[in-house]
């Protein structure tokens, strides 16, 4: 049998955008609390479903950079907190990312693939915790930190 | 043909699988989206079948099982996961699940599924 994908495409591009709002709002509040237990579960929820749906739709872009979010944040679930503020500065680039490729989904155009550094980082071990070093980050914070998070629509 | 309860936290997820059952005759006659809310519903509705996410807010899938199955050791529960899910669904099978469909969904692999279990079920 065959699904309407086009109606699939609508819900996809109106609950992902509700799933990158919550991301974006889960990530504001780890900046203020990095062990908040609440956000870290609904980003990883958040990155999971974005992932299913995006794989189901063939956005293999979106679900693989999903999937690498989704595999960060376990490790984070794991330990109780985002470890690092350089940690918490890709997750907010990897929100980036995603927005851009539901936007171009949006757009009507394919979605391309986060660059190969953004994959690395995101599955490289997390660095040591730099509370005391913040000066020194390896991964530049998005001008976005700390703003209000897009939201892609139909 | 069974009656089935939906449970997924996504709309996405949701219509997909009641898009996909109806037309083989399968009547959903719950969505949950929550494991607290698919508990509730077990409770209420009884259904044949229960398609149970795995990931869900409030109440995962894996404890919502749990807690149907300590309640209704017969019932008849497939789980729905995701690659990299594997080490669960192991875990939601030693439980008592019956079965289980992958994310992405596969039309025919999802009918095959939960019709086998749907004539299980009304033996």
């Amino acid at each position: 049998m065959a699904l309407d994908m086009a109606k699939y495409r609508l819900i996809f591009l109106e609950e992902g955008g509700d799933h990158l709002e919550e991301i974006g709002r889960a990530l504001i509040d780890l900046e203020k609390e990095m062990g908040s237990t609440t956000a870290i579960d609904t980003l990883f929820r958040m990155a999971h479903s974005l992932k299913s749906m995006a794989a189901s739709l063939g956005y293999d872009p979106i679900a693989d950079l999903a999937h690498r979010m989704e595999d960060r944040m376990e490790g984070i679930r794991a330990d109780g907190r985002v470890r690092s503020d350089q940690e918490l500065a890709l997750l907010f680039r990897s929100l980036e990312a995603l927005e851009k490729m539901v936007e171009a989904v949006a757009s009507e155009q394919v979605p391309v693939g986060a660059n190969e550094e953004l994959f690395q980082l995101l599955a490289e071990e997390p660095l040591a915790d730099d509370s005391d070093c913040s000066d020194d980050r390896e991964v530049e914070s998005p001008d976005r930190v700390g703003g209000e998070p897009k939201k892609a629509r139909p | 043909m069974a009656r089935v309860l939906i449970a997924d936290d996504a709309s996405f997820m949701r219509q997909m699988i009641r898009e996909i059952i109806e037309p083989e005759g399968h009547e959903v006659v719950g969505e949950a989206t929550n494991g607290i809310e698919a508990v509730d519903l077990y409770n209420e509705l009884t259904p044949d079948l229960v398609t149970m996410d795995i990931v869900m807010p409030k109440r995962s899938g894996i404890d919502a099982a749990k807690a149907i199955l300590a309640e209704h050791p017969s019932a008849c529960i497939v789980m729905c996961s995701a690659l990299g899910q594997e080490t669960l669904v192991m875990e939601a099978l030693s439980a008592g699940a019956r079965d289980f469909i992958v994310k992405p969904f596969k039309p025919d692999s999802v009918i095959a599924t939960l019709s086998k279990l749907a004539e299980k079920t009304s033996d």
